[in-house]
């Protein structure tokens, strides 16, 4: 026993070099390393055997006989039916012909249901077209009506201007117009009460209004 | 990226092959899948495929839980494929493989444990009731 702990020291001081020990402190670790050893109060320890009664031993050792028989056979026959080497070898024409019969059989089928659905299909288009149609020329019928109605409504507004452009002050008539201002001043300079009458100041020259 | 837990589908052609389980729970909290793995890789590095699934711990109906996908471990076994212990006791009490020697060997104990229990605490009643008339 000493010689085994003197050889498990001499392992720590070859094969572990640590430079600085203070930060290799583990915050948890999961066991005991190795190189630790025994504990002193463990090391003649020696543990109790487990004791199977004879008769138990041997029920065991038929079970396991018969278990290890069982599983040989049924690994035996999963190997004959699953095992790479034994899958049916591939027969290129065999194959070939497979796949076209089933080609033709799925192309047959499919050409029923592409003409199946081809009336179906011509049926909702013309009905699709109908209905655009007629969608377009509602559309159309009420554009038309839109744009009337703008005519009209830009018309009134032309109508509105041209009836307004009557008092416009132009270069002819500006010498009128200021001596019109000159004569006639406005003073705003005024309150008024919650009626809307006014209250004129002391200030205002109430003449000029 | 990891690897899909569901296997990678790649493996050596003449590497050994094993169905065994790969922990998948958390501290306090088992859960195992079950897989097809190379034997001399470790518990959990990539796998080839998986199998099944294994909730060792019981739910609300009293239940362990698990799944197997037959078709492929009758695959696998077929290709060479060894099996693990657990895995064995789980395919035997499934039906799929003759009940392993083990869990009759855990049965039986279980049942001698109860018996013994059970003498155990009739015996003391009866002490005890011997005790309660002699005072």
């Amino acid at each position: 026993m000493n010689v085994i702990t003197n050889s498990s020291k001499s392992v720590i001081t070859t094969a572990i070099h640590i430079p600085f020990p203070q930060t290799f402190q583990s915050v948890r670790w999961a066991r005991k390393p190795r190189w630790l050893g025994t504990a002193k109060s463990k090391l003649f320890r020696i543990p109790p055997r487990p004791v199977i009664p004879k008769e138990e031993e041997l029920e065991l050792r038929r079970l396991n006989n018969n278990y290890r028989t069982q599983m040989k056979s049924i690994r035996n026959y999963l190997t004959e039916r699953y095992h790479v080497k034994y899958l049916p070898s591939s027969n290129v024409e065999q194959i070939r012909e497979d796949f076209e019969k089933d080609f033709a059989q799925c192309n047959e089928i499919n050409t029923k249901w592409n003409e199946e659905i081809k009336v179906l299909r011509e049926q909702r288009i013309a009905e699709e077209i109908n209905k655009n149609i007629e969608e377009a020329k509602k559309q159309l019928n009420e554009q038309i009506m839109l744009d009337k109605k703008n005519l009209e409504k830009a018309e009134e507004e032309v109508r509105l201007e041209k009836e307004a452009a009557k008092a416009f002050i132009t270069p002819d008539t500006l010498e009128a117009a200021i001596e019109y201002a000159v004569n006639n001043p406005v003073d705003y300079n005024y309150a008024i009460d919650m009626e809307g009458n006014k209250i004129i100041g002391k200030d205002l020259n109430s003449s000029k209004l | 990226m990891l690897p899909p837990g569901s296997g990678t589908g790649q493996f050596s052609q003449f590497s050994k092959k094993a169905i065994r389980f790969v922990r998948k729970g958390c501290t306090n909290r088992p859960f195992f899948h079950i897989v097809v793995a190379e034997q001399r890789k470790e518990q959990f590095m990539p796998v080839i495929e998986q199998v099944g699934s294994y909730d060792p711990i019981p739910n609300e109906y009293n239940e362990k839980l698990v799944s197997l996908n037959f078709e492929r471990i009758r695959h696998w076994i077929g290709n060479g494929a060894s099996i693990s212990q657990p895995v064995q006791e789980l395919l035997g009490l499934s039906g799929f493989l003759p009940i392993h020697p083990r869990s009759y060997m855990t049965a039986w104990r279980n049942r001698r444990a109860e018996k013994l229990n059970d003498s155990v605490e009739t015996k003391e009643k009866a002490e005890n009731v011997d005790s309660q008339t002699s005072k």
